[in-house]
């Protein structure tokens, strides 16, 4: 187990060093002087040179990057060009707001996803299925700033049951989890499908309907446990993705969480805070993908045992 | 149960006709020129006429030409980005899987780096660096999109690579360049195919994404995802703006979500693609 | 095995549902009740983006003003409502007639929140600090002509020798060149006093903690939710503030603004765009209406010396081509149609100036006379901005009926910026200046003059005769000379058409019938310390 998990942070390791290269490399490419951005439109060309100097840009790249990194290491993200905080100190204030969201529309996709995945499998091949699958392609299919919008629209201004966005307290919660969540609650439910469809096909599920055992008792009591396991690699995943895939659904309803931090530092061409908030969108993703192989390991014992993904 | 299936595949490959109909007679079609003011509803968009049966928005535009000559557009740019991707992805996975060793390692280390990565944050990163034109959305939407599909690939090419027609073939020394175009390739096709049909729906909603955003193709060419954004000041008083650009983008980007899955059912190997 | 794997499964299940009942009381852990004691006068704000900065020497944007100004003084400030300069922490000062030094006498009275008095000492620091290149300040170039300043931020000198400070209660500055609005600039939040001791301890994050002696102090700055002030008892007027505190909501839209605003949350709210007809033909809120012609100008500059834009003739057809009434209609009225270069509002500013008017046919002749008849094509630069591309896309519909074919280039500000810097990059492109100055000298010759290629001259304009004018202009302190020779200047520019005169924007706020002493200002954002509220409902 303990190699296991040794092998999992160090790949998780290697990946983070691998995003952090990409980012500074997108960072180095904008056509754009930092010391512009720092200085302003109104500035002349003497200050922006002592500006540059002092950002130590007239620095070799390799160094730039060593400093960054060596930085990154210590937490530090460096200063937002525009905002002049401390970047990490920044995300981290911002992060909450964005994981309560995360958090709740994880729950309610899941809530929605997997029972809508259970009564296809139960109803394999059959009208139910296949009106279930159009279903979940409907919610995929879906673009979620224009979901957002229109609830926005209905629950909003004309309903008047929540809040027009920001972040104000449970009912300003309801829409934005709505809007995130349908998407993926599409999504789980067609991977559950797949699962419980292949795990009631094994012996021993077959074994535990000849015994007498009704469709849908043999797959609560046999294959779902089985069946749940891609589900929780999926999850972990998205739970990493979401935390920084928010960034139309902070838009559309003014959520003062990381996804529009990381918006308005690509219209600002803030590149630290543009950096920083890849980066951490990163290290999530790669620690809610290492939290699901954990749980995986935890659940199914084969794993442990050398079986790969 | 054959019937059903059908059904779904039939439904989405007329979707996908009618909107490719609709954007190749897009002249024909809207009853307006998109782009001109062709009602004087300057700063107060008109409701839904007899005119105008989707209104006009606040330059006096068409908003049912728009859309009509926004399906021009948003197919452009979702099949030609679906192409940029399958390209990247494709090679890259064939390569993997195909020579397998270093080179997979080192392909697959990178795509796993790539996966990493949320692609829209970095799709908006490289469009404001790049500066949005057609060109740079395509290119940025196939950097962000293709490891997915370097994935599946990569593991149909293995599977591909170890049957015995591959084997004997590369026993005989056929140069690989061969192996892959005569033996993995065809073979794999049928995979690519619903990959890229899936895929598309993906690129779609990508590209209506970053036009929300105000990182689309730039106006005057009339994109769904850009007249969203552009509806938002609106849309306590004309809703119709948001609304039907919406339905448009939903009704394409099921349409590939249809064909797509209607063709994995029908072939049963929905695992591969999940 | 399938049992345990389905315990433990049971037992995920429930550690998210756990999760998601710690989730929803963390909403309101997020923004804890603010508890005035009742009674309090609490004025509440709300705005979309978070306050870029709260240091002085680091802001340079509306937002970030708007709270300096309550928290920070300067030695002399514009007036609630004018562009005229008053005492803030200076009784009396003397200009010298050549405008090369200035004296101020400060008052006795002014502390940091810190206890300690303010002195000269204080002043002298604040722009110390601007000019150290350490401090990445946008005010630097201010105050590069105070003697001594180059080589203090060269780092050749300890201490900017053009500054003196011969007692704690006065301070003088002498300059390298004459420069009649230096006043101005040391009305600049740039200049407002700091105290040392305070920047020394937090260095870049005074801006989380920072200790002035204006009539607010920072109680609390929670990152894009809310940003609350209350009342600084030990202001030096006494009386003031009137309010007890200020509490802006930030993550709130123009529609949500509108939305508490109209349910009594906020006193002070924006109007959207699709409810502003909506606002004027209602006489009970078009009443509590604000409204203010900010100085500042829209245009679409040219670049000079791109063809075809070299020629005079093309340049003007731009101006009569672009439709300026049907832009300020898209903008439900919130703009005056430009004459010109120099804004009403703005000492200076000439309502005489016929300026170009609407019309497409002079727009042809124009072109056809420039060898363009069969048309061309142009790239318009601009920032990405939503309200900026809905302009750009109804100048591209207006030159489209001249046979110009416009194509939109949306770029990030800073690019923009970059490329402008270019010279031959750049042939049109969306721009506005807003008054750092209430002077003519900071929209002619920032923007106009030869000298200024490659900085903020993004037209390549270059007509020596302009910049004849200019230069007399410039050292005059005698202002009704001064405005006639910027005048003429202007007429001069005007005729060669290094833009495209687009509109002068106008502000609208809406008040509650119970705000009292809010006053827009053209050049600065509101001041609150006279602000009053009357029978408050509710809070």
């Amino acid at each position: 187990m303990l190699a296991y998990i040794i092998r999992r942070i160090a790949f998780g390791a290697f990946v983070l060093v691998g995003t952090s290269l990409i980012t500074f490399c997108i960072a180095f490419v904008i056509p754009a002087d930092p010391a512009v951005a720092v200085a302003g439109a109104k500035a002349d060309p003497r200050t922006l040179a002592a500006i540059h100097h002092e950002l130590g840009l007239d620095q070799p790249l390799y160094i730039q990057y060593a400093r960054y990194a060596d930085r990154a290491l210590h937490g530090d993200l460096g200063r937002s060009y525009i905002r002049r905080e401390n970047v990490t100190s920044v995300i981290l204030s911002r992060f909450p707001a964005t994981a309560i969201l995360a958090l709740s529309a994880l729950a309610l996709s899941l809530l929605l996803g997997i029972p809508m995945g259970m009564l296809a499998a139960a109803w394999r091949g059959r009208a139910p299925d296949h009106l279930l699958l159009v279903v979940s392609l409907a919610l995929v299919s879906t673009p979620v700033f224009w979901l957002g919008t229109i609830l926005l629209i209905v629950g909003g201004l004309y309903l008047r049951w929540f809040p027009l966005g920001g972040f104000s307290g449970p009912s300003s919660l309801v829409l934005p989890t709505i809007t995130l969540a349908l998407g993926s609650a599409g999504y789980y439910s067609r991977i559950l499908h797949t699962s419980l469809a292949a795990a009631m096909d094994q012996d021993y599920v077959r074994t535990a309907r000849g015994k007498g055992l009704s469709t849908s008792a043999a797959m609560r009591r046999h294959a779902l446990a089985n069946a749940m396991l891609p589900l929780v690699t999926i999850a972990g995943l998205d739970l990493g993705g979401l935390l920084s895939g928010v960034v139309l659904t902070e838009t559309v309803f003014n959520w003062p969480g990381i996804g529009r931090l990381a918006f308005e530092a690509i219209f600002n061409l803030d590149i630290p805070l543009i950096m920083g908030t890849v980066l951490f969108s990163a290290a999530l993703v790669v620690a809610g993908n290492l939290a699901a192989d954990l749980l995986l390991a935890w659940l199914d014992p084969r794993i442990r045992l050398g079986r790969e993904t | 149960m054959k019937l059903g299936l059908n059904a779904m595949e039939t439904a989405g490959a007329l979707m996908v006709l009618s909107l490719a109909m609709v954007a190749l007679f897009a002249p024909e079609l809207a009853p307006h020129d998109p782009v001109r003011a062709v009602a004087a509803t300057f700063g107060d968009p008109g409701a839904p006429s007899r005119a105008f049966p989707l209104g006009t928005d606040q330059l006096g535009r068409d908003v049912l030409s728009r859309i009509i000559y926004g399906a021009r557009i948003s197919l452009t740019v979702g099949v030609a980005a679906m192409a940029v991707t399958m390209t990247i992805g494709v090679t890259i996975g064939l390569a993997a899987g195909f020579f397998g060793g270093a080179v997979d390692s080192i392909l697959m280390r990178f795509t796993d780096v790539m996966l990493t990565l949320p692609a829209l944050l970095l799709a908006m990163a490289f469009v404001a660096v790049l500066q949005p034109g057609l060109w740079s959305i395509l290119i940025v939407i196939g950097l962000v999109s293709w490891t997915q599909i370097a994935r599946v690939v990569r593991a149909e090419a293995l599977s591909l690579t170890q049957r015995d027609f591959v084997v004997a073939a590369r026993a005989l020394g056929a140069p690989p360049a061969r192996l892959i175009a005569r033996h993995v390739m065809p073979n794999a096709m049928p995979l690519i195919v619903v990959m890229a049909v899936l895929g598309t729906s993906g690129t779609l909603l990508l590209d209506a994404g970053l036009s929300f955003l105000g990182l689309g193709v730039p106006p005057p060419t009339p994109s769904w995802g850009r007249m969203i954004e552009e509806a938002t000041t609106y849309f306590r008083t004309a809703p119709w703006l948001a609304i039907y650009p919406g339905l448009a983008i939903f009704y394409a980007v099921l349409g590939f979500n249809l064909l797509g899955y209607g063709f994995i059912r029908r072939r049963g190997h929905s695992a591969d693609f999940q | 095995m399938t049992r345990r794997v389905s315990h433990r499964l049971r037992a995920i299940t429930l550690a998210l549902a756990a999760v998601t009942l710690v989730v929803f009381p963390g909403c309101r852990a997020a923004a804890p009740p603010l508890n005035f004691p009742p009674g309090a006068m609490v004025l509440h704000l709300a705005t979309l983006d978070d306050v870029p900065t709260l240091d002085p020497a680091a802001g340079y944007d509306v937002d970030s003003w708007m709270f300096e100004q309550m928290l920070f003084d300067t030695l002399v400030r514009y007036s609630d409502a004018g562009v005229d300069l008053v005492p803030d922490a200076a009784t009396s000062w003397q200009a010298a007639p050549d405008a090369r030094s200035f004296t101020f006498h400060l008052r006795r009275d002014v502390t940091f929140t810190n206890g300690r008095a303010v002195t000269s000492a204080d002043f002298k620091y604040a722009i110390e600090r601007v000019l150290n290149p350490a401090t990445r300040s946008k005010g630097m170039e201010y105050y590069r002509a105070i003697v001594g300043a180059e080589d203090f931020a060269a780092g050749r000198a300890q201490s900017v020798i053009g500054i003196a400070t011969p007692d704690p209660w006065t301070i003088s500055f002498r300059l390298t060149a004459p420069d009649p609005i230096f006043m101005q600039k040391l009305a600049m939040p740039f200049a407002a006093a700091v105290p040392r001791e305070a920047v020394a301890r937090w260095g870049d994050d005074f801006a989380r903690h920072p200790i002035g002696s204006g009539p607010f102090i920072l109680r609390e700055w929670l990152g894009g939710q809310r940003i609350v002030m209350v009342k600084n008892p030990a202001y030096f007027v006494k009386g003031l503030p009137h309010l007890d505190a200020v509490v802006e909501l930030i993550g709130v839209n123009d529609d949500l603004q509108w939305f508490k605003f109209e349910a009594g949350e906020i006193d002070v709210s924006t109007i959207p765009p699709a409810v502003f007809p909506y606002v004027m033909k209602t006489p009970r809120l078009k009443a509590l209406l604000l409204r203010i012609v900010t100085v500042t100008t829209r245009y679409l500059g040219i670049n000079c010396q791109m063809p075809p834009f070299n020629d005079l003739r093309v340049r003007r057809a731009f101006n009569y081509a672009v439709n300026k009434p049907k832009l300020v209609a898209v903008l439900n009225g919130r703009g005056i149609v430009a004459n010109g270069i120099l804004p009403p509002g703005l000492p200076g500013y000439d309502p005489a100036l016929a300026g170009y008017p609407y019309d497409p046919a002079q727009a042809r002749r124009l072109l056809a006379a420039a060898g363009l008849a069969g048309g061309m094509s142009a790239t318009l630069w601009m920032p990405a901005d939503q309200t900026m591309m809905i302009l750009g896309q109804s100048i591209q519909q207006d030159l489209e009926l001249v046979g110009v074919h416009l194509r939109l280039k949306p770029v990030a500000f800073a690019p923009l910026l970059e490329a402008l810097r270019q010279p031959r990059t750049v042939p049109l492109f969306f721009s506005g200046w807003e008054a750092d100055f209430p002077d003519p000298e900071n929209f002619l010759a920032v923007l106009l003059s030869r000298a200024q290629w490659g900085a903020n001259n993004d037209s390549y304009f270059d007509d020596p005769a302009f910049d004849a004018l200019l230069a007399q202009a410039a050292p005059l302190s005698d202002l009704a000379r001064r405005y006639a020779l910027y005048r003429a200047a202007q007429r001069v520019a005007v005729a060669q058409a290094p833009w495209v005169f687009l509109y002068y924007p106008i502000t609208y706020e809406i008040r509650q019938p119970w705000v009292r002493g809010y006053v827009l200002n053209p050049m600065r954002p509101e001041r609150l310390e006279t602000v009053q509220l009357t029978a408050h409902p509710g809070s």
